[in-house]
């Protein structure tokens, strides 16, 4: 499948790059066509999945006739269904993710995870949709697997920018209840929430047997909080703005932080969510690899 | 407190540039858009304690160093005593100088006494303060005061020397009360500067508790004692007790009674040799000394025979104060000891005459003689040394006359005349005639066994006043000091408070009749001898006399006999030792006896006199002559030093631990998997 890239947040070197990587779910998936995913249905794949006793009504040209051989018994041998799957962007637009690293910003680095992903699922044959979550959803483009609906996604993922307070929270419940089927949902957020609030979103998602991959982008400046004069931080998402020096403050700050960060890991251990925290200095196409090779299944034995 | 560059403390308000520098940085804030606010907000609610707490300290700390730094540089000076005192400056500089003779002790290694160490340190503060605009000075020598220039005058000043003298130390804080109370118009300091000698402060005096009530009154005086509390070490002092000359044919000599007392903890007995000069002839005796000291008693220097009168000089070699290491004295023929008895009674006369008629060395010629109270008119008053007067007391033309008698150093023993008279002499009158009541009432239940008519023996042993039977006394009304009383507590014996000589009223007679003075005989006669020979003294040609301002103020023509080399005025003749002469009148001129005792007043009760002022003891060594202000600058530089550090410290960013970063991401990635 070849697309013509006019989106300049992709970068066609970590395109071709990721192009042999293939993006697996990690939980069955249901399709509507075959495709590269393990179905919960089983199908007439090449991939053996298990021996089942006859029972009338079954197809006798499943039946496998060298085990009646061998057992004097009839099994049928049934092979894994392979099916494509829905991958759904979510992607956190608040003004927070405007916050830049020399001149990207969040929601620049967002983009360039987002559309590589969208991309290589549309390789793949798999469905994309995009939902933009800030106060609340203002775009959201269901997953379908043509390449003009790439296409719009990608234009959409180049259109969006950040403003207003956070509605995120929110915008994961209503896609946990709006996406009906089982689908990988790709949450690319800072998270600037509750740890407890996510907890409850992310057991929303996998209530709804949802696959869900966050990536949590972070920026240094952020954690090492490290100026050396008062400064008035404004708020992004519209807040009130403070005036600290960090002089004083600083230790707290990082203290707030790190139980901030540790909570999250609690969540993220209890809802076995694939989580991904992101610095956005970090290069994203090597964030990306690793999250495809880590998502790669196992061999069976 | 004091500083040396005042004007630098005009710069003290940049003490606040430090808040100022805050202010100013918290208004030229950087704006950054930050979206991490909820760990922000966090931060800042966590930032109302210990956080907000260090930085004021860090605040605090430098306007610290800055104030201490503008302290520094202003120079302060004070010690720990005159910090508490405030900022104020004095109007009023008033300096107590005790310049008696003990203050002269001195350390032997810094060639310092006393006297001229406290006067050095306080020149010194006063010149490095600001003593207001007089500076007074009042010795203890002269007691008057005297304004001075500037506060180097007082080490120039005659005032400010050494002298023989003993000090008044209630009498020069009366003076200046009496000055402040005349002329302070605003805050005066008074400096005493002493060696707490206990006759000098005589502690136990009412006059204290008057001096402090009226001080209590004034406001804002401020008294400061440089006090050398430690006592003089290893000092001896030497004092002739007694000097006689005698003559037998053709051959004279002088008998000297000579004592030396010894200070200090030095148990040990030593030898020092004692030189004896007299006309300019030299001897030295050999005397061992113990604990207390040592005397020398009838010790002999033969004279030519034709050397009626002179001087002569007892030395000690040079010890801690150099003051009482001479004693000078003087000798003369002794005169004939002649006294008149006035009385009516012939009985009674004859007692006293015989009494007084047989002296008690047979070198000495005494006469008494005695007439009636209409014979007053042929008494020799010139020529006589004891009055006894028992008859009315006198009046007008009369008692003049013995005023006058009194005044020439003379003594008079009033006896209780037979007659219920009025009348009064000396503040003193006499009761009506009354016998005891009982047996308890005859006896004398207490005397003064330690001075004057009364004293013990020199071997130490009482009189035997307890075997006295009284029949019949008069008792009497005085101001003065009872020297012995009865049971009843009547007096028996009474001095009189007088300048010179002495007055004694005596309640009883010594005839059977009244008591037992005659029978016995003892007492009465040790008694009567003994007045004798004080009012005597006034009839030699030779006397010696403590040193005071008015030690030589009988006479106006003194010629100064010795020391030579002593440079003092005529003025200051009278407060330093020497021997003085006016035709054939020679006067020695020695410490008083009060001065070789070197007790000290306990420091708890001098403290306790000043108790309710404003007072504050510096305790001073001899020979030490550092200043009393000592400037704190060093104080202050490390003050700002330790305030700086501090501040650093609390500046210092928290320590952050680079192996253990707040978030890591090879970790927290695919927590899941």
């Amino acid at each position: 499948m070849a697309l013509q890239l006019k989106r300049d947040y992709l970068d066609q070197k970590v395109l071709e790059r990721l192009s042999t990587l293939q993006l697996h779910a990690r939980l069955p998936m249901i399709g509507n066509v075959s495709g590269k995913h393990r179905s919960p249905i089983r199908g007439s794949s090449l991939e053996f999945a298990e021996y089942r006793k006859y029972v009338p009504g079954d197809d006798t040209r499943r039946l496998d006739w060298r085990a009646y051989a061998r057992n004097d018994r009839f099994y049928i041998k049934e092979f894994e269904a392979d099916t494509n799957l829905r991958m759904c962007l979510i992607v956190d637009t608040s003004g927070s993710m405007g916050y830049a690293y020399n001149g990207m910003s969040k929601l620049d680095y967002a983009r360039r995870i987002g559309g590589t992903l969208a991309y290589i699922a549309a390789l793949q044959g798999d469905a994309v949709g995009l939902y933009c979550a800030g106060t609340q959803f203002h775009k959201e483009i269901p997953p379908k697997r043509s390449a003009t609906h790439l296409s719009a996604v990608l234009d959409e993922l180049g259109a969006i920018e950040p403003s207003g307070a956070t509605g995120f929270a929110e915008a994961l419940h209503e896609t946990a209840e709006r996406v009906p089927q089982r689908a990988l949902i790709v949450i690319i957020s800072d998270l600037f929430i509750d740890p407890e609030v996510a907890r409850n979103c992310f057991e929303h998602l996998r209530f709804r047997k949802h696959d869900v991959a966050v990536f949590h982008l972070m920026e240094q400046n952020e954690l090492d909080f490290d100026f050396d004069r008062p400064i008035r931080f404004v708020d992004m998402e519209g807040g009130e703005p403070i005036l600290a020096d960090p002089i004083i403050i600083g230790e707290q700050y990082r203290r707030a932080l790190e139980v901030y960060l540790d909570s999250m890991n609690e969540v993220i251990q209890d809802t076995e969510i694939d989580y991904h925290r992101i610095c956005i200095n970090d290069d994203y196409g090597d964030v990306l690899a690793k999250f495809l090779l880590g998502r790669t299944p196992k061999k069976r034995a | 407190m004091n500083f040396l560059q005042p004007l630098t403390l005009i710069a003290l308000p940049l003490i606040l540039l430090p808040v100022i520098i805050h202010l100013i940085n918290q208004q030229r804030h950087r704006t950054v858009p930050w979206a991490a606010m909820m760990f922000l907000m966090t931060a800042k609610r966590m930032s109302k304690g210990m956080a907000r707490i260090r930085h004021i300290l860090i605040l605090l700390m430098r306007v610290l160093a800055i104030a201490a730094l503008i302290f520094a540089i202003s120079r302060p000076l004070s010690g720990g005593w005159l910090g508490s005192i405030g900022f104020a400056k004095p109007d009023i500089t008033m300096v107590l100088l005790d310049r008696s003779a003990s203050m002269e002790t001195q350390d032997l290694q810094a060639g310092e006494s006393k006297r001229s160490t406290a006067l050095k340190r306080l020149v010194d503060l006063l010149e490095q303060g600001d003593y207001g605009t007089q500076l007074i000075l009042i010795d203890s020598a002269t007691g008057e005061l005297q304004e001075v220039d500037s506060p180097q005058a007082l080490l120039s000043l005659p005032m400010t020397e050494a002298s023989a003298t003993s000090a008044n130390i209630p009498g020069m804080y009366e003076s200046a009360l009496t000055y402040l109370k005349a002329n302070n118009s605003g805050r005066a300091e008074i400096w005493l500067c002493s060696d707490l000698h206990e006759n000098d402060w005589t502690v136990g005096s009412g006059r204290w508790d008057a001096i402090r009530e009226e001080f209590a009154l004034l406001d804002n005086v401020h008294h400061f004692l440089l006090a050398y509390a430690a006592p003089s070490s290893n000092n001896l002092s030497v004092r002739v007790e007694n000097v006689q000359r005698w003559q037998r044919g053709n051959e004279a000599e002088l008998i000297l009674d000579v004592m030396v007392r010894r200070d200090g903890n030095n148990t040990a007995t030593r030898k020092v040799p004692i030189e004896f000069e007299v006309n300019n002839v030299r001897s030295v005796v050999e005397l061992e000394l113990d604990l207390l000291g040592g005397s020398i008693q009838g010790h002999s220097i033969p004279i030519d025979s034709t050397l009626t009168s002179g001087w002569g000089s007892v030395g000690l070699p040079g010890d801690a104060n150099p003051l009482d290491n001479r004693f000078f004295f003087v000798f003369s023929e002794p005169p004939v000891r002649k006294t008149v008895i006035v009385t009516d009674d012939a009985r009674t006369g004859e007692t006293f005459r015989r009494a007084l008629a047989i002296p008690p060395d047979a070198r000495l010629q005494h006469r008494a003689e005695v007439f009636s109270t209409n014979r007053i008119g042929e008494i020799d008053w010139e020529n006589s040394g004891l009055l006894i007067w028992q008859a009315a007391l006198p009046n007008e033309l009369v008692a003049e006359q013995i005023q006058n008698f009194v005044k020439s150093g003379r003594v008079v023993i009033f006896f209780p005349p037979h007659q219920n008279v009025g009348g009064q002499m000396f503040e003193t009158r006499w009761s009506d005639w009354q016998q005891p009541e009982d047996e308890q009432s005859s006896e004398v239940s207490w005397w003064r066994g330690d001075t004057d008519l009364l004293a013990h023996t020199d071997s130490g042993d009482p009189l035997p006043l307890n075997d006295l039977r009284t029949y019949q006394y008069r008792s009497h009304e005085s101001t003065g000091t009872t020297l012995a009383r009865f049971g009843d507590d009547s007096p028996l014996l009474t001095r009189v408070n007088t300048d010179s000589g002495a007055v004694y009223f005596c309640s009883t007679l010594p005839t059977a009749q009244f008591s037992s003075f005659e029978r016995d005989g003892v007492v009465f006669y040790v008694m009567l001898q003994r007045a004798l020979a004080e009012g005597c003294r006034a009839l030699t040609d030779a006397s010696q006399r403590d040193a005071a301002s008015n030690a030589l103020a009988d006479r106006e023509q003194w010629e100064v006999v010795a020391p030579k080399d002593d440079a003092a005025s005529l003025s200051q003749c009278g407060l330093h030792a020497g021997v003085y002469r006016d035709e054939a009148y020679w006067v020695a001129v020695n410490r008083s006896h009060a001065e070789d005792i070197a007790n000290a007043a306990p420091v708890e009760k001098v403290d306790a006199l000043f108790g309710g002022l404003s007072y504050r003891r510096i305790d001073v060594e001899v020979g030490d002559t550092s200043s009393l202000a000592n400037e704190l600058w060093r104080i202050f530089l490390i003050a700002m030093l330790v305030a700086l550090i501090v501040e650093a410290v609390l500046s210092l960013p928290n320590k952050r631990v680079e192996n253990n970063p707040v978030v890591d991401f090879a970790t927290a990635g695919s927590e899941a998997d």
